[in-house]
């Protein structure tokens, strides 16, 4: 074990100069993507509309794999896992991104009659679905939902600030009461993290739909979280290797364990999303059925039958078998194309409410998402260039270093 | 378990012709494994490790190559997913098409649960008989059981190494030399065991015993096929009675728990089957306002007429004949057997009909005349619009306006 | 039952250490005695024999109320419009759900490299088959006419019918069947090398051609053993998603409906989650008092039983979860059925039901937080047989509120069990613990090659590192370039 830490004593892992024209760039990115979006938002009522959807989709974007990072970070204190510590600087890296996520909801804040039917119904529709909004009235009003939100990121930074306190600590310390601590607060962390990511996916997503209601909504939008957060871990390796960093501390058998979790993922997705699908399917109730009419009408049933492809059937078959797990090239580019079919299923919850029928792609949504995430990919490489990028000072860090698949 | 294994260099003595190889014992895990990799290097072909428990690296040890097992499950995975759909299809869609709940007959959510179990139901069916046939399992005996130290521990907490004699470089100086090297604390020569013999008695009735059996094997299925093509007027044996008898009411007989002492429950007044209510008068009854219509409620086509001669000459023709006479070979027996009481049917191409509306004539066709019985049972009523359409034909074929008829036969009749 | 003070502690966990997993001085020789000594002793424990009695006589119950329906037909049950599905489906779910948490830590346990699964997994499984066959026995029995169950199958008949595969039923037929042969296998296979153990130490002929033909002349040979693993990891990843499928499927009996309270889409998650749940409680409930009757108590430790009552307090939350949630949507829905349906959950007639549950599904499994709470074995045990009755509870709230109260008021009913369905219930239990019983007599009740197999002297290290505990040591990479540099 002595031995193997030594190995990593002679390891680049400092972001060092990179780190520096990354912030750079991805700021840069991001203050343009949001200033073209503002733009193309500002020629009137329809492009606003058009504007804060995009705007909402992409943020719910970015979100979910800052909050799937900050799972996995959660998920390894709970199972005191030791093989993924030399990634785990990396996932605290990936919701080091929820600060400015906090900062970057405030737009929303502008659009909400925009995004939400409920905020302000018109007078013009059928009574029978005004009067579910008024039942809905307790729940679905402006201030209770600016409380839950406040509530939400309360919840996700303080929770955050402490992981990452705590494991930053570690580097210098390499106290194991810090390990032990963190891992104390882990299941609580996580029962708090489980109702206000449920909570905050019916806030922001279902209730775009304000009649329509799914039990296992939250369960869906949290295993897309999980699944985009690993593509964007494994990719992230993969990256800083490809740049010379962390060359000793991440072997293909840490790449195997990480495809497997991708996989795995996958899987849970798809048979999250099929439960969700089938049951309304045979249940045929249409107060249920219409959201999924929503979204096979027009170019939404392409997205439909791509996401079922795309997202479920590709990564399995390219997945499945122990040898693109091992080689991490072959495993970055099925992450891209996990976190690209990842972009499209939040797509294909949020936009078909602006617009049923047809799918409204667009240079909006890239300006969004560049603003999004650019700002938030700076806010994380800025906490990640002050830091050690492989959690130096774990107690488990040798046991992760040697790890081997059985 | 106290018995303790003879030293390393007592060999047992074995004929060379029935030399099966050698076996080595080891303490532990890390010896093993050192000596597995000598072995290996060596260049040994014909040689297996043996040990209580599977061992993380012996795999590299032995230079031992990635089974393909994972191969042969994915195929069996794959063949699981097609079969599972294609029986669902073929069993619900093609052989046996039957609508439930409105569904699709091919309804794809509802039948990935099924294709899901077939899938995983094949691929570890497969894995668990793959296994045992790439490792030529069940093999209840094997040679190394000749050693005592091997068949005793070999399962429970030593170590084995054994080198077979068929290798090509097997040398027993050698091999012994090299697993004593490698850390053995006990090399043993094993003999191939004498072939068992059975006893005499076996081997003498063996033969005719086996072929009584085989006769008498026959039998049955003999039996059964006679039994398959002999007519039997019994009915079945029935071990339990089943749905077979139950208590119930006979149609026609009396059933006190009503008031009118029928079993049978008449239908309600006004009661009509669906798709049977029949609301058009003119096309049902061959009614129009109140008078019998004068005008087929159908188009008239050849497909129409065709349709009606048809029909015609199924239901119509044997009383009322070919042309519409009423000499047809029912109308002729009839006549012949019993001249004085039978009434010859009514000439369709005479005046009397000729004249009636066609309603009436549909109206006749549905509810019968006099003697003839109704067809509205047998015959649809667009039938029994053809059938009058092609009676109208008759009609005109018997009396033609000269103008009608084609040029060659006008001058005909002419003449 | 037990004083606490005889046991180890070795629940604590110190971060960079691996945890011990077995107490007391053992080597591979003290492994294979002690576990194969359960099965070879001349007389099993005097309370295996009471237990045997009270369970073969509960047995007996079982057979008589089978023997009764099938001459009376199920009027002799409770079941009566609206309430067509009773005692016979509360069993049936409550028992496949028993049935989970053995594939469960054979095979989810095992992809997750948790070497604790070694010391119950044998144990576990065995008890899943048990409950699968105890579970299949109600839907048959539910049939009317059972003798005809073979119909559920596609098989080319007379009558050239197939079965309908739109529907849940039929997918329930293939999901156990799948899940008792997949189950069955995984059992047998992991037991291979065990029962060739058992042959290689039988004193008589008969144990020895027994065991023998069952351990199909294995032999522990490398190239056996490499192939061996990988059907086992395959079998494992097979038997992940189908543990996942079994209870989702049995989930969609309800949900595909559109009864409120039974037409919600968190169903397929919720009900896998509860039957760990409660599968997890049935291990703890026989494994406290096993460990205690056949000295178990160093390979299934304390450590152990408090990763089971870990397991339990986890699941225990994603239900409350599901219910938090369910309840929670039957308001935001707006729709007055869906309300309707839970409220009258909570105080309708049924609701003496719903608060059992809740309180034994949601507020038992909270002392769990409290570390001693989960070494003490008694509290552990007691707490274990409230979860089962909370989760028999939960299956039962489920099915009969929501049948009771029809869409039209005047179809309203009230269910009540007959004698019949309560002492069918108990011979179920009978039945389950017969089989477990012989199971603990006659068969490996530890896996005990896998457990040699996590033991200090099966690493390839073993010598060299002796006595530093850190089962990682030295990479094994060294033993595929060859040995000698690894081992001066």
């Amino acid at each position: 074990m002595a031995q193997a830490t030594a190995q990593l004593t002679r390891d680049n892992l400092r972001l060092g100069g990179l780190g520096n024209t990354l912030i750079l760039v991805s700021g840069i990115l991001g203050v343009i993507g949001l200033a073209a979006a503002l733009v193309m938002g500002g020629g009137g009522p329809a492009q606003r509309d058009h504007f804060f959807a995009s705007y909402l989709m992409n943020y719910c974007y970015v979100l979910s794999l800052a909050l799937g990072g900050l799972f996995l970070v959660l998920l390894e204190h709970l199972a005191r896992a030791g093989w993924s510590v030399v990634v785990r600087r990396l996932a605290e890296g990936i919701a080091a991104m929820l600060p400015w996520l906090g900062l970057l909801f405030l737009p929303i804040l502008w659009g909400l009659d925009s995004l939400y039917l409920w905020v302000d119904p018109p007078a013009t529709m059928d009574e029978h679905l005004l009067g579910l909004l008024e039942w809905k009235r307790p729940y679905l009003n402006v201030p209770f939902f600016l409380v839950r939100v406040a509530v939400y990121m309360v919840a996700w930074l303080s929770i955050s600030w402490f992981y990452l306190k705590l494991s930053s600590r570690q580097d210098a310390t390499r106290d194991p009461a810090l390990t032990m601590s963190m891992e104390k607060l882990a299941p609580v962390a996580i029962i708090l993290f489980a109702l206000t990511v449920t909570f905050a996916s019916f806030d922001w997503m279902m209730s775009r739909d304000p009649f329509w209601y799914s039990t296992i909504f939250g369960v869906y939008y949290f295993s897309g979280c999980i699944v985009g957060a690993i593509s964007l871990l494994t990719l992230a390796a993969t990256l800083l290797q490809a740049s010379g960093r962390m060359a000793r501390a991440v072997t293909s058998e840490h790449y195997q364990d990480l495809g497997k979790y991708t996989f795995g993922f996958t899987v849970f997705w798809a048979y999250i999303a099929f439960s969700q699908y089938m049951l309304i399917w045979y249940g045929n109730i249409p107060e249920e059925t219409e959201w999924y009419l929503r979204r096979q009408e027009g170019g939404w049933g392409t997205i439909s039958v791509l996401l079922l492809v795309g997202h479920f059937f590709l990564p399995f078959f390219a997945l499945i078998s122990r040898w693109p797990k091992r080689r991490k090239n072959l495993l970055a580019v099925v992450c891209v194309w996990i976190l690209v079919m990842h972009w499209f299923d939040v797509y294909w919850l949020i936009m078909p409410e602006y617009a049923p029928g047809r799918v409204p792609l667009s240079w909006m949504d890239l300006a969004t998402l560049a603003g999004i995430g650019g700002i938030s990919l700076a806010g994380a490489l800025l906490w990640l260039r002050s830091r050690p990028l492989v959690a130096i000072g774990d107690p488990r860090l040798g046991e992760s270093l040697a790890f081997e698949n059985a | 378990m106290s018995e303790q294994a003879p030293p390393p260099d007592v060999a047992v003595a074995a004929p060379p012709g029935h030399l099966y190889g050698v076996l080595a014992e080891f303490d532990d895990t890390p010896a093993l494994l050192r000596a597995a990799a000598k072995v290996r290097d060596a260049g040994y072909r014909q040689w297996d490790t043996f040990t209580p428990i599977p061992i993380h690296g012996l795999d590299g040890a032995m230079g031992i190559r990635r089974t393909l097992l994972p191969w042969v499950v994915f195929g069996a995975g794959i063949a699981g997913g097609l079969g599972g759909l294609a029986m669902q299809w073929w069993m619900n869609v093609f052989d046996y098409p039957y609508v439930v709940s409105g569904k699709p007959l091919l309804s794809i959510p509802a039948f990935v649960p099924i294709i899901f179990e077939v899938v995983i139901l094949l691929a570890a069916i497969t894995a668990f008989v793959g296994m045992l046939m790439f490792n030529k399992l069940p093999q209840l005996y094997h040679t190394w059981f000749a050693s005592r130290a091997f068949a005793s521990r070999v399962t429970s907490d030593r170590f084995f190494i054994g080198i077979e004699a068929r290798d090509p470089q097997f040398d027993l100086d050698r091999a012994k030399q090299l697993l004593a090297d490698a850390g053995s604390t006990n090399v043993e020569v094993i003999a191939e065991p004498d072939p068992p013999q059975l006893p005499a008695w076996v081997r003498k009735y063996a033969a005719p015993v086996a072929a009584v059996l085989l006769v008498a094997a026959l039998v049955p299925p003999l039996l059964v096929a006679k039994a398959r093509v002999t007519p039997n007027q019994n009915t079945r044996v029935q071990l339990i009675p089943d749905m077979d008898r139950q208590p119930r009411f006979l149609p026609q007989s009396a059933n006190s728990l009503f008031l009118d002492n029928r079993s049978m429950r008449p239908l309600v007044p006004g009661t009509v089957a669906a798709g049977w209510a029949e609301l058009d008068p003119v096309f049902y009854r061959g009614i129009a306002d109140g008078e019998w219509t004068d005008a087929l409620p159908v188009e008239v086509d050849r497909a129409l007429l065709v349709r009606g001669q048809q029909r015609y000459d199924i239901f119509c023709m044997p009383c009322h004949g070919w042309d519409g006479e009423g000499r047809g070979p029912a109308a002729v027996t009839g006549q012949e057997k019993s001249p004085a009481t039978w009434v010859m049917p009514t000439s369709l191409t005479g005046p009397v009909v000729r004249e009636r509306p066609d309603g009436h004539i549909f109206n006749t066709i549905t509810n019968g005349i006099r003697t003839m019985a109704p067809y509205g049972d047998q015959i649809r009523p667009a039938d029994r619009w053809a059938i009058v359409a092609y009676m109208r034909a008759l009609q005109l074929s018997q009396a033609v306006p000269l103008d009608l008829l084609p040029p060659g036969q006008r001058e005909q009749m002419r003449r | 039952m037990a004083d606490i003070t005889t046991e180890v502690d070795n629940t604590v966990t110190v971060p960079g250490r691996p945890p011990t997993l077995i107490t007391g001085d053992h080597n591979l020789t003290s492994m294979t005695d002690l576990v194969s000594g359960i099965a070879e002793a001349r007389k099993p424990p005097r309370a295996w024999y009471i237990a045997f009695g009270i369970s073969l006589t509960v047995t007996m119950i079982l057979l008589a109320m089978i023997v009764y329906l099938f001459l009376l037909g199920t009027g002799v049950w409770g079941l009566q419009m609206p309430v067509a599905w009773g005692f016979a489906i509360v069993n049936f779910v409550f028992w496949v759900g028993i049935g989970h948490a053995g594939t469960l830590i054979s095979a989810i346990l095992f992809l997750f490299r948790q070497q604790w699964r070694t010391a119950i997994n044998r144990f576990a499984e065995a008890m899943t088959i048990f409950a699968v066959v105890c579970a299949g026995l109600f839907p048959i029995l539910h049939l009317g006419r059972p003798w005809l169950a073979y119909w559920l199958f596609p098989y080319p008949n007379y009558l050239q019918m197939w079965p309908q595969f739109r529907s849940p039923l039929v997918w329930d037929v293939f999901a156990v069947s799948t899940y008792m042969t997949v189950s069955l296998l995984f059992w047998y296979m992991g037991m291979i090398p065990d029962l060739a153990t058992f042959r290689d130490r039988a004193k008589t002929r008969l144990r020895h051609t027994i065991y023998g033909i069952f351990s199909l002349g294995w032999r522990g040979s490398g190239r056996h053993w490499h192939r061996y693993e990988t059907a086992y990891l395959l079998l494992a990843a097979l038997a992940t998603p189908l543990v996942l499928s079994v209870h989702s499927v049995v989930s969609f009996d309800f949900a595909i409906s559109q009864l409120p309270g039974w037409h919600t889409t968190i169903f397929p998650p919720y009900f896998v989650a509860g039957a760990i749940f409660s599968g997890f409680a049935m291990v703890l409930t026989l494994i406290i008092p096993a460990r205690q009757f056949f000295g178990l108590k160093e390979i299934v430790t304390l450590r152990h039983l408090d990763n089971i009552a870990k397991f339990i307090l986890a699941t225990g939350l994603i239900v409350a979860y599901a219910y938090a949630i369910e309840f929670w949507t039957s308001w935001y829905s707006g729709n007055f059925y869906e309300s309707f349906a839970f409220l009258n959950r909570a105080m309708g007639p049924y609701a003496w039901a719903y608060w059992i549950m809740v309180g034994c599904n949601v507020v038992v499994p909270q002392f769990l937080w409290v570390p001693s709470i989960r070494k003490n074995l008694l509290a552990l045990w007691v707490l274990s047989l409230l979860v089962n009755v909370g989760m028999w509870f939960e299956r039962y709230v489920i099915i009969v509120t929501s049948l009771s109260r029809d869409f039209l008021p005047s179809s309203w009913g009230y269910y009540s069990p007959t004698w019949v369905d309560i002492l069918t219930l108990l011979g179920s239990f009978g039945l389950f613990l017969t089989l477990f019983l012989l199971f603990v007599r006659y068969l490996p009740m530890v896996a005990m090659a896998e457990v040699k197999s996590i033991m200090p002297q099966a690493h390839p290290d073993h010598g060299e590192h002796r006595g530093s505990g850190q089962y990682w040591g030295q990479s094994p990479h060294e033993h595929r370039h060859g040995p000698e540099e690894g081992h001066k």
